[in-house]
């Protein structure tokens, strides 16, 4: 199983370049696109997921030309976007229902056996017979998953799933993503760092239309070792910082204080700290060394 | 502001200019180069013009007010703003007014291009000048002010509380319809005048309320005079607006800033807050094994289960069922007056429910475009297209199931026709069930015609982003498609969705029409198909930015069965247009109404100067004709017998014959000088001069060209055959001219000169029915199939069958005009005998509903004439029916009566009090009564010749009426006269002479004639009329040239006129005259000899006008007289009295039944009058002339109720 595509590219009408000659070959298991708003991210997800056509390039997945061929792929495609809503009037149960019929399932008995599992896995029995528009975001995320397993997608598509989330039902809401990402290709965009780290063992790095950084987040996170430092400096003397060193990402303390974190290659940087790298790190100075 | 960067305003802007420039440019005559010269005598932009065209295109707007300024308030939502908006500091006030404010503003810029368009139109280059006068603002501010702002401000408010609170724009156009709709039932239900001060007063647009005014509007009066702002207009407006102003209140009372306040069930329904359930931390995902099934049967069975659930989303949706349900409730109220003719309705016939059911085609056609674009872009509109487009469902089944759930919409709609007639046949006791014929016209012949406008809707929806944009477009092309007539595109197969339609008659059921109505729909809907494909290649699929993707987008998928069916339907389109063009352009002579026009002109230059040209006369008639139901075929064999009765010799045989297949031969030697193929006008010259006196022979042969899918050239029908003479040949110059004296001007013709005046003694030598013969002898023989019965005028002499033909032999033994008709069906016969006369109805099968009193009517009806005024000449009457698809009319030929089964054989009759006329009765008198006045006397063809046939009959028919009746319910039937000939004149196009001098028109000889001669035998005393008549009848009956006229029927009356009437003639028979009769005031006192005093005060007026309506008072200025009271703005005006009226005072019984206490005549000098009467009994209602039997203009003002002094 595998996603290849080559050379996407896409402009808007008001000449914003979304997707410049996109290169990426994705395999089984979970794949994060990671990127700052605007990035492309979703103009990406869109196409594979054939809502969307590019001005050129190609998308294959498994021998399907997905551009060409797009009932093919929605065959076997799963694909939750970033924001979604229902139509009025209509539970959880004959939304699923009308889904399952779109997707093929002509037999009744099976549908709601199906059906049944579904609501099981992504807990919403309970809720079953009400309206799905009166939903809160979570639970509306849920639903968005199980009308997306219903044809058992090989290919699945989550467009920024966790943003408006509570912790713990972005929590819960990863784990199920998890068990999906097992058997099929999972591609899910994010701009949330910490998703990636605790989901994928690829990903990728996005932003202005252009893949900046195809990676392995353990791998990456790795090569930074003894490379980021850390200080407290009082937040008036940043933009001399700033000069001075690449910064990576600021925080603020309580008493006002400022963390920064910088790159360097030096063994010792004075008044620095080392400290161990994460994932943040890569991503901002992928960000950083393209921008 | 929001709307200015909108394309769909832009877009309404430009299409409300081209429908101005287009109405009042062709109102104006800009298309009189391709089409029908628009004619002379009316003035296209008066202040009357103006609201017309002005006020009934801003109705249009109305479609837009949802849109516009319904969405108000729902825009915040829906952007989901509000929550931000709702903090910033401004009242509610403030908030709602704006809101409302704004959109009425975005309106009112469309109706200032609308004005501009239709105020441009009048004088785009190319237009008529004579047609219009200086341009005037205030006509346009008037209508404005009265007409549109308060409609604005009322629909408006209407559409914007229902949006704001539904949160759902639909329900703001199904409220919209639902008021259109309403105002065309008040359209219906004021036809009675007795019901128009409440359709005036409640018609929310207020159009019935300005017609209030103007109904009665003569053609100088709509060319001069403004709409009058006043009583009952201003009355309507106000209700409209306070209730526009109650319902301001209404919506700032429920309306809440809190942004959860307003809840609908059928929007979101409150639910329970949901309490979160936590997952468990690790699941399995072990889905159930499944089959996913992609086959072309399941893809048909989940379209067909996808437009289930698209159908209950427009079924559950509350507009829809409240459209459903009004529509059920207009329909069954409208089939109460159903057919109502002379104040009695039809029986409720399978047919007739089905006709009553047209009411509901705007709904159908409406919730098909609005449905349309919300099914296009339901997904869209709630968000759930992505989700619903990655989804491996084809498109054309996508498509195909909301195409499939606006069908089933359809269907449901058209089931309301049904469900509603039945409820009423079963209401009204009438068990009489078609079933079938229901099933067969609703969901065979209906419904492809709504399907056809689905394919449209659809693919201009799926084209345009915004679906109330679509909807608008499509009701400009609903309504547009049939107008461009007027631009002179003519043949159907250029407008979308037009061609011949279908009529059912019980006698012939659909006929031939049914043939050319589904080739047309077949044409149509392979153009559908072909739309339905091109939706399907624009069908919009995930994203898209532009047009120009999209068209890339089609362009990929068009492929596999894509191109094969397109081309298909595109062959099948272009083929059967071309067939039909073919048979009608080519094979066929077609002349666009212009050609026609032009041709008439030809035909009138080439040959009017034979018209004077002396002709032989025809004096004997004897055909054979056979016809052919089955094949609707027909030939004829005739001989005409010829004479040269005048004193000149005669060189030349004008033979003008129509364009079936003919052959002619003289029994004289002759040359064919002229033959024209194109107006079938022959010359034929003989050898030897036709001298004085001497007789010929002429032998033709007429057959019709073959019937074909398309084309139907016989007018034979299946059953119910009603052919007449006028498929014969006739000699000499026949007429046939254009009458509007401008365009013959263009043409270059002389004014039209209308027919001779009865006192040219030198135009009195033919009848008005024929011009190439007298009186003839006449005999045929008619074949048809052996099922059918054939008739003709005169005596079975013999009948007999040949093989599958039956044969009639049919002979007259006195003569009668040239004018005869046939008819052959498969009749009963209903038989009875008045003293030697035998008198036969025959009729279809199961139309036995009336035949006693059609039997009764032609009895009264000859004992009546022939007691009257002179034996009747026949052995026999007999009435025939024919299919109503032939038309809704009796016509009488010698001893037969033609009368459509529409009329009189289904009528139902309520023989109470309260009931309507018997008019099988009625209609039957008069067209027996014709057997005296037209085929006994028969006038010069000259001006006012109808008096002596149809006011006469008409006359018969009233008299023998109330005979029956009583005079109590004549009354309704005077009033109904009367407002039909008020009404009627309003559309004259030429000119309105004095009933004397009529030229033919209806509602002068029908309405006026019979109102004039009831009060001359009111006047005179009916036996002293009838015998002026009768001695008149006995000096003119059967004559020779030269012809009698209306001066001599004068003549006779006169001498049985006293002085004193005098008056009575010239006001009713030499002039134009009307009476503006009015009760004022009435008081009563109850005496002590138990007597009732009545103080009553009435006016009394009467004007005259000229031909063009303009009002006048008398011969000369000082004939006039005039009256103004105190309290009076304005004097009346009067012309000289010196008249006798009636004044009537009225009692009840025990019954409550009215009575009458007092009537007599009074002589009246002055327009205000006031009188005292003494009367025995208690008096309830006084009033002037209150039998309204004078032509007054307003007949509803003439009684008062008595108010009692104590």
């Amino acid at each position: 199983m595998k996603l290849k595509i080559t050379n996407l590219s896409k402009t808007y009408k008001n000449g914003v370049k979304a997707l410049d000659k996109v290169n990426l070959e994705i395999g089984t298991g979970m794949f994060g696109l990671l990127g700052p708003n605007g990035a492309g991210k979703s103009t990406l997800m869109r196409t594979i997921a054939t809502i969307q056509s590019p001005d050129q390039g190609k998308i294959v997945f498994n021998k399907i030309n997905v551009l060409n061929d797009n009932i093919s792929l929605r065959k076997i495609l799963g694909y939750l976007p970033q924001s979604f809503g229902v139509y009025p009037n209509m539970t959880a149960d004959s939304l699923l229902n009308y889904f399952a019929v779109l997707k093929g399932i002509s037999s009744k008995k099976e549908r709601s056996i199906l059906i049944d599992r579904l609501l099981e896995i992504t807990n919403l029995k309970d809720v079953r017979w009400k309206n799905v528009s009166g939903f809160s975001g979570g639970m509306k995320q849920r639903f968005g998953i199980a009308q997306l397993l219903i044809n058992k997608p090989e290919l699945i598509i989550v467009d920024e799933p966790t943003a408006g989330l509570d912790p713990a039902e972005r929590q819960r809401f990863l784990n199920v993503l998890r068990e999906v990402g097992s058997s099929s290709t999972v591609i899910f965009s994010t701009h949330i760092v910490d998703d990636v780290k605790e989901l994928c063992n690829n990903m990728a790095i996005m932003n202005e239309g252009k893949i900046l950084n195809h990676i392995k987040p353990v791998e990456s996170t790795n090569k930074l070792k003894g490379k980021i430092w850390n200080k407290v400096i009082d937040k008036t003397s940043l933009d001399k910082m700033d000069k001075k060193y690449n910064i990576l990402s600021t925080s603020f303390n309580p008493d006002n204080s400022l963390n920064i974190r910088i790159f360097s290659d030096q063994k010792t940087v004075s008044g620095f700290k080392k400290v161990n790298p994460d994932l943040d790190d890569v991503y901002f100075l992928t960000l950083k060394e393209n921008s | 502001m929001f709307w200015f960067k909108k394309p769909a305003l832009y877009v309404y802007s430009i299409i409300f200019l081209l429908l101005g420039l287009f109405a009042s440019g062709a109102s104006a005559g800009l298309f009189d180069s391709v089409s029908l010269t628009v004619g002379s005598s009316r003035i296209v932009n008066s202040p009357y013009a103006i609201s017309g065209l002005f006020g009934g295109m801003s109705s249009l707007i109305i479609f837009l007010y949802p849109s516009i300024i319904g969405v108000g308030i729902y825009r915040d939502y829906k952007s989901e703003t509000h929550s931000i908006l709702y903090s910033y500091p401004f009242t509610k006030m403030q908030y709602l007014f704006a809101k409302f404010f704004s959109g009425v503003f975005i309106v009112h810029l469309i109706i200032l291009v609308l004005g501009i368009g239709v105020s441009l139109g009048f004088i785009l280059p190319g237009t008529n000048q004579d047609l219009l006068k200086a341009f005037e603002l205030k006509p346009y501010l008037d209508i404005y002010f009265i007409y549109i702002l308060p409609n604005i401000i009322f629909t408006g408010l209407l559409v914007f509380g229902v949006v704001t609170f539904t949160r759902n724009i639909s329900a703001g156009f199904i409220l919209v319809l639902i008021l259109v709709v309403l105002q065309g039932f008040l359209v219906g239900y004021a036809e009675d005048a007795e019901n128009r001060l409440v359709s005036a007063l409640a018609d929310p647009f207020g159009d019935l309320a300005i017609q209030y005014y103007t109904q009665y509007w003569t053609v100088a009066q709509q060319n001069e005079l403004y709409i009058p702002i006043r009583g009952v207009l201003i009355y309507n407006r106000l209700i409209w607006l306070s209730a526009a102003g109650i319902l301001f209140v209404l919506i700032y009372r429920t309306f809440s800033f809190s942004q959860n306040a307003i809840s609908f069930a059928f929007w979101k329904k409150s639910e329970k807050r949901i309490k979160k359930t936590n997952f468990l931390g690790i699941v399995d995902i072990d889905l159930p094994n499944v089959k996913l099934n992609y086959s072309f049967i399941t893809q048909l069975k989940l379209l067909n289960r996808l437009s289930n659930i698209d159908f209950l989303y427009i079924v559950k949706n509350m507009p829809f069922v409240s459209i459903v349900l009004f529509g059920l409730l207009i329909n069954i109220v409208s089939l109460f007056e159903l057919g109502n003719l002379f104040g009695t309705a039809t029986l409720p016939r399978t047919w007739r429910m089905l006709e009553a059911g047209e009411t509901l085609a705007l709904s159908i056609n409406i919730c098909t475009f609005l449905y349309a674009g919300m099914l296009i872009h339901r997904s869209r509109i709630f968000k759930s297209n992505e989700l619903i487009d990655t989804t491996p469902t084809k498109n054309w089944v996508l498509f195909g199931s909301k195409f499939l759930a606006i069908i089933k919409m359809q269907v449901l709609l058209l089931s309301l026709v049904m469900i509603s007639g039945l409820i009423f046949q079963i209401y009204k006791g009438f068990y009489d069930f078609e079933i079938n014929l229901y099933i067969y016209e609703l969901l065979a012949l209906s419904l492809i015609y709504y399907v056809i406008w689905a394919f449209l809707a659809f693919f201009v929806q799926t084209l345009i982003p915004n679906p109330y944009l679509g909807l608008f477009i499509m009701i400009v092309l609903l309504i547009g498609i049939p107008l461009t007539q007027l631009a002179g595109i003519e043949q159907s197969i250029f407008k979308y969705n037009q061609g011949p339609g279908y009529s059912y008659s019980d006698m012939n059921a659909y006929g031939s029409s049914i043939n050319r109505y589904f080739v047309y729909k077949t044409y149509w809907l392979c153009l559908g198909i072909v739309f339905f494909i091109l939706t399907i290649l624009f069908y919009n699929r995930g994203l898209t930015s532009n047009f120009k993707e999209r068209l890339k987008i089609a362009k990929n998928r068009f492929n596999g069965w894509h191109p094969f069916f397109l081309s298909v339907f595109t062959i099948l389109f272009i083929a059967i247009g071309s067939y039909i063009y073919y048979t009608n352009n080519v094979e066929n002579i077609r002349r666009s109404s212009k050609e026609q026009e032009i041709a008439t002109v030809e035909w009138e230059k080439k040959y009017k100067k034979y018209e004077k040209y002396a002709q032989p006369r025809i004096i004997s008639v004897n055909v054979n004709l056979d016809l052919f139901p089955k094949t609707r075929d027909f030939n004829v064999d005739g001989e005409y017998m010829l004479v040269n009765k005048s004193g000149q010799i005669i060189d030349s045989i004008f033979l003008d014959h129509s364009s079936r297949i003919s052959t002619f031969e003289f029994d004289r030697e002759n040359t064919l000088v002229l033959e024209d193929t194109t107006y079938h006008f022959d010359i034929y010259e003989f050898k030897n001069p036709i001298l004085p006196g001497d007789s010929l022979k002429l032998n033709f042969t007429v057959r019709n060209k073959p019937n074909t899918l398309l084309r139907n050239n016989s007018p034979v029908l299946y059953n119910g055959t009603f052919l007449s003479n006028q498929n014969f040949p006739s000699l000499g110059y026949q007429g046939y001219e254009l009458t509007d004296d401008k365009t013959r001007e263009k043409y270059g013709l002389p004014p039209n000169e209308l027919k001779p005046l009865p006192s040219d003694s030198t135009a009195l030598g033919n009848t008005y029915i024929s011009k190439d013969s007298d009186w003839i002898d006449f005999e045929a023989t008619v074949s048809t199939s052996v099922d059918q019965i054939a008739i003709a005028p005169g005596y079975l002499q013999k009948e007999w069958v040949d093989g599958d033909r039956r044969y009639f032999n049919y002979k007259m033994d006195s003569k009668i005009l040239n004018f005869y008709s046939f008819n052959s069906a498969d009749y009963q016969v209903f038989k009875d005998s008045w003293n030697d006369v035998s008198l036969e109805i025959y009729y279809h099968s199961g139309h036995d509903y009336n035949l006693d009193r059609m039997m009764k009517g032609m009895k009264a009806a000859l004992e009546y004439c022939s007691e009257n005024f002179s034996p009747y000449q026949h052995k026999q009457l007999r009435i025939i029916e024919f299919p109503k698809s032939q038309g809704f009319y009796a016509q009488a030929f010698p001893n037969t009566v033609p009368f459509s089964e529409g009329l009189g054989f289904i009528a139902d009759v309520d023989d109470s009090e309260e009931g309507g006329n018997d008019y099988p009765f009625y209609v039957t008198a008069h067209e027996v009564a014709h057997q005296w006045f037209a085929h006994q006397v028969i006038g010069a063809d000259v001006l006012g010749a109808t008096v002596m046939s149809e006011s006469l009959s008409e006359y018969v028919g009233l008299k023998i009426i109330e005979s029956v009746n009583g005079k109590n319910k004549m009354r309704k039937f005077l009033k109904k006269s009367l407002d039909d000939y008020l009404l009627s004149r309003t559309f004259e196009t030429k000119r309105e002479n004095a009933l004397m001098f009529n030229d033919g028109q209806g509602y002068i000889h029908y309405q006026k004639g019979s109102l004039v001669f009831y009060a001359l035998s009111d006047y005179l005393g009916e036996k002293n009329l009838n015998k002026a008549i009768s001695k008149y009848v006995n000096k003119v009956a059967f004559q020779d040239p030269p012809y009698t006229t209306s001066i001599e029927l004068l003549d006779y009356v006169k001498e049985s006129t006293p002085d004193s009437l005098n008056y009575i003639l010239k006001d009713m028979f030499e002039t134009i005259t009307l009476y503006d009769n009015n009760a004022v005031s009435a008081v009563s006192k109850k005496m002590d000899n138990g007597k009732y005093k009545i103080d009553f005060e009435f006016n009394v007026s009467k004007y005259r006008n000229d031909e063009k309506g303009k009002i006048n008072y008398g011969d000369q200025e000082r004939d006039s007289i005039n009256f103004q009271s105190d309290n009076m703005d304005k004097p009346i005006y009067s012309v000289y009295l010196e008249d006798y009226l009636d004044i009537g005072v009225f009692g009840s019984d025990d019954d409550e039944n009215e009575t009458e206490i007092y009537l007599k005549k009074h002589k009246i000098s002055d327009i205000n009058n006031k009188i005292s009467i003494i009367v025995d009994e208690e008096p309830i209602e006084i009033g002037i002339d209150p039998y309204n039997k004078l032509i007054d203009t307003d007949s509803g003002d003439n009684r008062k109720r008595i108010v009692y002094e104590d």
